[in-house]
């Protein structure tokens, strides 16, 4: 049950008026949504839980208060996957345009490997043209036109490092805070230390666009070792937008209804004869499943909108794509979805086809990637949910300042996986906006002041989450195991 | 005496957090009482021996109480020279009572004169130990029992794990009711506990029961019919010897193997490419329904290539640890993903058989238990003399021909060799010849364990901080001080660990087997944390149960049939499942096994017994992985054209048992994934059952559970033998549970039938669309039945009792 005294159903005024009704007064008035049948085993959950929370065997999605005071209550973390070239969109170095085509500094490769890069290869000054955008003067290049209109409400981290150069181990790290795969996601973290508010939806959702599941796999919103009711589930705008969500053909929702009312009664007389609790979880279960059926539709229909916010993102209902995506997240955090995951495929600008190319193929893909980006920034603010959501936008490593190797000489302009330097962006969610935070050298090849490790990034997000990353661990084969490994810490600066 | 309390004592602390707190006030008002009341829980859980009482020889029990506390102190006072604090190590006797100047942290017979007292009992914040930092403060009960232990003379025991077992008596039956020494011991402690047993479960329960432990497959009505009417005192035995037997019982325990192996047909990683590897998943069947012996089980898996009888299906056993994954993603370094896969193989293998967590050793010396860093590269150096290399095709590969095709082969090889290539015919031939090679494929393929010669094998070296680029000193091969040695005079390579893991001196693979063996069938292990047997792993409920059942275990030849036998035959397991509301108060988490168990089908068994109960199961057993329903998401894998989706199998292929649908890591089949199978990225040691709406979509919506229905429905219209409502609903019961359905049942369901009818009885279309299967040579009229009987069908694969084992 939730103990909460909730914000307004926001979904109340949406109509659906219905939403919580079976919490308070379902057919047998049970308070456990999930339930994991084998919680109360001893040893079976060994875990330390967010401060001031009781253990919640019968729940555990039910909200729990967070360590402290949170500046964020919902986060929308936008994947680029493949990582942007952070020198061509964020970081401008003149004197890496001055220097272009020249060998690079010997000092700057030693010691170091790179995924398609051996040799000396050919420093790559940006071809594109940067300008200082609002009050605070924002560097943003001219491959992003929308985008640095919001410069003052953006915080820019230009110093965050990574440790891996290969995709999958560094989406693992940033999404996992392991480059191997086995370690819950940051979704799976967030929702098991605080829970979810609205127990008809899931409470860590996963979208992917761009037609390619990335490299990480599952494992990018998997639940590791935490138990698998705090995954994020995939949902999608195309087809079923949850798997077996669609009652099968032929049967009619008052069926289904009469069909789970059966269920529940013949549950409940097996339940009256031999007793014990699983029986009573999956009788609410079925009753919640039968709420989802009806709830996840409604917030995935993005045809609910209005013509004006779909042009607003770019969107077009009934297809696949990264702007209905960035509606669908607005949709979910209105539902009170804790943990928004979006995957956008295609950011991986090596220069092996034109879509590649940091010139055109990048324009293309900022353009269809701000619009999104910049109604669901607006959106959020203008319904007053953008002080409680953090908005989080980027890639997993940067790009090197030198040409790709493999297509150094030829007509496209490609940058190999760089881990020591690369840009994040946040915003909303108690962050500092017009902040540009770390600078790198005038080469872009190592941070020069206030670098962020990405174990940093996740203790700071963590902590405008009322969540302290030391203290949110799990016992699991022998260690207690946390997001930040045993490392990371807050970065005060970012705080705003 | 609520039973939650003792875990106070485990690692488990905030479970506990209420109880102790329910009993503190006692404390205040009379530390005597909170002692008795804390002896007789301890009594009665066995945290104490019975008899000793609060002034026993030794005070309390060093493994099962002290332990649990003092090692909340060893991350800074425990084997880790790195991270000790203060220069105090509290594992060993000799240091915790070293005179540091003037005083001794612990002093023997004198608790008021040990600093260790002193500082967990401190109200001074800077001075009380553990420091507020790192957690809350020791109970009144804790210090309470480490002042009387110390007392008593601070006598060290070693980890109660770290001793091979002996056998112990068994113990009398006041109660009349032990069918064999496991009843016996169970009995002894029930009865401890204040508990009686539940009455035996009904017979088609128990045979439910039975079948699906042992095959995984509910009973076919014959089979049922079959017990019921056979009055014979053995009937059961008979049966469990029929279920042990039937080659469906390789398939269920093989899928627990599985998990342990991190078996998957991918290689992991972005690429993910697919893997052939399942002539091992094949090998791991034939071995359990061949009864192999689990020492020679062990031995072919992790050293069959090393046998001096090496054969095919030897060095097959040893793909083992080659389901580690494989990196094929471009730009990576091979030799660190080798690297990974070699710590994965150390891992696993302690884990597995050892019960032993070795990943915090890959960095640092062992916090808690004793295992250093250095003797963690020992047991790496075991493994890193394979020739495999993590390449993107899995070599060294063992590729096995039918003699025919070999012939063929060699001949078409010697054909190509002579062909003389100017002349413009022969250069068809070539294509030709070549082609036909190419069909005449392997009838095994599989990547193998294969050893480097002596001269080529690698020097290993310490990896600092888990580094593989910051080698530190040199280490060889060898095996953990703190576990039996390697025998003498003999090379340290994977033959000698794989016979070291099935030593008789072993204190752990069989106790580790038998709990992981018990945990299957009760649905939590004697050890509730079956991955640790370490200090912070829980104590075993029964002691001397698990020590007795790991002697016989290895007495009997390593033989699993007989140590399922001697469990599934015991009276504890074949009591009813029922869970009066009184007994659930009392032991909530059934821990002494006053009642059967219930526990929840595992992902195979789900679609499993959706397909046999509906008739759909095709029981072809081995074979490349097969491919049933499911839906198309449209995506393609990381750099590949590749799609994660595929074609459905046809015929048979799409309705053989879960256990040979096809695991792609990065994509894992959805009914599987949401029933809490996993991905097998990593080894899979425990499997934690959850309970989600999502689970509910599955086995309502699936179109595999739907045809599952309709295929049902169909069953239960043409084999019930009867067009009347009540006796095909019987039917469907029985198949569906093994059990008559109660009147109230009838009514419920006939009022959902009656419903169906009515609604399709109005909508012809609707009623053809849902009938499906169960159409199929049905008049029209009568499809709007056939429908409404899809809809119960639907109802009864989604019962709960479908969905527990009880």
């Amino acid at each position: 049950m939730n103990p909460k005294s909730g914000p307004p159903d926001r979904l109340a005024c949406h109509g659906h008026s219905t939403r919580r009704h079976f919490l308070h007064a379902g057919p047998l008035a049970l308070g456990g949504m999930f339930f994991a049948s084998q919680a109360a085993q001893a040893g079976a959950w060994p875990i330390r839980r967010a401060a001031g929370s009781a253990p919640a065997a019968d729940n555990p999605l039910a909200p729990r208060a967070p360590h402290f005071a949170a500046r964020a209550k919902q986060v929308v973390f936008i994947h680029l996957v493949g990582a942007p070239p952070n020198l061509d969109l964020f970081d401008f170095k003149p004197e890496l345009q001055r220097r272009d085509g020249e060998d690079c500094p010997a000092s700057f490769l030693e010691g170091k490997r790179f995924a398609f890069t051996t040799g000396v290869p050919k420093l790559l000054g940006s071809p594109r043209k940067f300008a200082q955008h609002g009050e605070a003067g924002m560097w943003f290049s001219d491959a992003l036109q929308q985008l640095p209109g919001l410069a003052d409400e953006l915080c820019v981290v230009h110093s965050m490092h990574t440790e891996q150069f290969n995709h999958a181990p560094a989406q693992l790290f940033l999404l996992s805070g392991s480059p191997r795969s086995g370690r819950p996601s940051f979704g799976s973290w967030v929702t098991w230390g605080l829970g979810s508010e609205n127990q008809n939806l899931p409470g860590f959702v996963a979208l992917i666009s761009g037609g390619t599941t990335l490299d990480a796999g599952k494992n990018a919103w998997g639940s590791g070792f935490l138990p698998s009711v705090y995954q994020g589930v995939q949902c999608r705008t195309v087809g079923d937008p949850v798997l077996y969500l669609a009652d099968p053909p032929g049967m009619s929702r008052e069926l289904r209804r009469e069909s789970i009312d059966a269920i529940n009664r013949l549950n409940q007389i097996q339940h009256d004869e031999l007793g014990g609790p699983e029986t009573a979880t999956r009788i609410a279960q079925y009753e919640l499943a039968f709420r989802m059926q009806m709830e996840v539709p409604e917030v995935m229909d993005i045809g609910r909108e209005t013509a004006e916010t779909h042009a607003a993102y770019g969107a077009q209902p009934g297809a696949s794509s990264f702007a209905n995506n960035c509606l669908l997240a607005r949709r979910l955090v209105e539902a009170d979805v804790r943990f928004v995951q979006l995957f956008d495929w295609g950011w991986d600008y090596h220069g092996t086809n034109p879509a590649e190319d940091i010139r055109d193929g990048l324009t293309a893909s900022c353009a269809a990637m701000e619009r999104p980006v910049v109604a669901l920034i607006r959106d959020l603010r203008q319904r007053g949910l953008l002080d409680s959501t953090l908005v989080i936008i980027g890639g997993e490593f940067g790009r090197t300042p030198f040409r790709e190797g493999r297509t150094a000489e030829g007509e496209i302009l490609g940058r190999d996986h760089y881990p020591d330097c690369f840009t994040m962006l946040m915003a909303g969610g108690g962050v500092k906006g017009g902040l540009s935070y770390g600078s790198t050298d005038e080469l872009g090849f190592g941070i020069t002041e206030n670098p962020v490790h990405i174990h940093d990034f996740q203790a700071t997000v963590m902590h405008l989450l009322g969540l302290d990353h030391k203290r949110l661990t799990y016992r699991f084969q022998g260690r207690d195991y946390r997001l930040t490994d045993v490392h990371g810490e807050v970065v005060d600066a970012l705080l705003a | 005496m609520n039973s939650r309390v003792i875990g106070s004592y485990t690692s488990d602390r905030w479970k506990t957090a209420r109880p102790v707190q329910r009993i503190s006030p006692g404390v205040r008002t009379g530390a005597r009482c909170l002692v008795v009341a804390c002896l007789l829980v301890l009594a009665a859980e066995g945290w104490l021996p019975r008899a000793s009482g609060l002034q026993g020889d030794g005070g309390p029990s060093f493994g099962r109480a002290i332990r649990p506390v003092l090692s909340r102190c060893l991350a800074c006072h425990g084997p880790d020279e790195e991270a000790r604090q203060a220069d105090l190590r509290l594992d060993l006797f000799d240091a915790a009572t070293a005179d540091r100047g003037g005083y001794r942290a612990i002093e023997p017979g004198g608790a008021a004169k040990s600093e260790l007292l002193a500082r967990v009992t401190s109200g001074d914040p800077d001075v009380v130990m553990p420091p507020p930092s790192h957690g809350p403060p020791l109970s009144e009960a804790e210090t309470r029992l480490l002042r009387e232990w110390i007392d008593a003379g601070a006598k060290y025991d070693e980890h109660w794990a770290w001793r091979a077992p002996p056998r112990p008596g068994v113990p009398a039956d006041p109660a009349g009711w032990a069918n064999g020494a496991v009843d016996s011991f169970v009995a002894e402690r029930m009865i401890a506990a204040g508990l009686q047993p539940n009455p035996p479960a009904g017979r088609a329960a128990l045979l439910r029961r039975l079948a699906l432990d042992l095959t995984g497959l509910p009973p076919t009505l014959e089979q049922l019919d079959a017990f019921l009417a056979d009055s014979a005192p053995d009937a059961i035995g008979q049966q469990i010897d029929r279920y042990l037997a039937d080659p469906a019982f390789g398939e269920r325990w093989a899928a627990v193997w599985l998990d342990l192996a991190r078996y998957a047909d991918s290689q992991g990683y972005s690429s993910d490419e697919l893997r052939t590897i399942w002539a091992w998943r094949d090998y791991v069947i034939r071995s359990l329904n061949d009864n192999k012996p689990f020492d020679r089980f062990t031995i072919e898996q992790i050293a069959g290539d090393l046998l001096p009888d090496a054969t095919d299906e030897t060095r097959i056993a040893t793909a083992f640890h080659r389901n580690t994954l494989t990196n094929t993603e471009g730009g990576t370094d091979d030799e660190e993903f080798r690297s990974v896969a070699v710590v994965d193989r150390v891992n696993t293998t302690m884990a597995v058989w050892m019960g032993t967590t070795m990943a915090c050793a890959q960095c640092h010396t062992h916090k808690y238990d004793p295992i250093t860093q250095a003797e963690y590269f020992g047991l790496y150096a075991i493994f890193n003399q394979t020739t495999d290399t993590d390449r993107a095709d899995d070599s060294p590969r063992l590729m096995v021909f039918e003699p025919e095709t070999q012939a063929r082969r060699e001949e078409l090889a010697s054909e190509l060799g002579t062909l003389d290539l100017r002349i413009e015919a022969n250069q068809k031939r070539q294509l030709e010849l070549g082609a036909e090679l190419e069909r005449l494929g392997p009838t095994v393929n599989v990547p193998v364990m294969e050893e480097l010669p002596d001269a080529d094998q690698r020097e290993t070296h310490v990896h600092l901080r888990g580094n593989h680029l910051t080698p530190g000193e040199r280490v060889e091969p060898g095996t953990p001080a703190v576990f039996h040695s390697l025998p003498a005079g003999v090379k340290a390579d994977r033959l000698a660990l794989a016979q070291w893991l099935v030593s008789r001196d072993n204190p752990l693979t069989a106790r580790v087997m038998v709990n992981r063996v018990w945990e299957q069938l009760f649905g939590a292990g004697l050890v509730t944390t079956v991955e640790d047997f370490g200090s912070q792993g829980t104590p075993p409920s029964h002691p001397k149960l698990l020590d007795w059942l790991a002697v016989e275990f290895m007495e009997s030849g390593w033989d699993l049939k007989h140590l399922i036998r001697i469990i599934v035959s015991s009276a504890t397991w074949q009591q009813s499942s029922k869970a009066e509301p009184a007994k659930l108060a009392a032991d909530p988490e059934n821990r002494w096994l006053a009642r059967g168990p219930r526990v929840r089908l595992t992902a195979e068994m789900v679609r499993d017994q959706a397909l046999a109960v509906s008739g759909l199961l095709d029981r072809k057993l081995y074979g490349p992985p097969v491919h049933p329903p499911k839906p198309d998401l449209g995506l393609r894998l990381a750099f590949s054209d590749k799609t994660t989706d595929w074609t459905a199998s046809e015929g048979g292929d799409r309705y053989r048992r879960a256990i040979y649908t096809e695991l792609r890591r990065s994509m894992p089949y959805p009914a599987m994934a949401t029933f809490d199978c996993p991905n097998r990225e990593v080894t899979e040691l425990r499997r934690i059952a959850t309970n989600t709406p999502l689970q509910a979509l599955v086995t309502l919506n699936d179109p595999v559970f739907v045809e599952a229905a309709q295929a049902l429905a169909r069953e239960m219209m043409t084999e019930a033998g009867t067009v009347e409502r009540d006796a095909i609903l019987r039917h469907g019961w029985r198949l569906g549970f093994a059990r008559e359905p109660s009147t109230d049942e009838v009514a419920v369901t006939t009022g959902l039938f009656e419903q169906s009818l009515s609604r399709f009885n109005q909508d012809l279309p609707s009623a053809m669309e849902l009938a499906g299967l169960a159409a199929k040579e049905v008049a029209e009229e009568e499809l709007p039945r056939a429908a409404a009987w899809v809809v119960v069908a639907n109802a009864i694969l989604n019962l709960d009792e479908t969905f527990q084992k009880r």
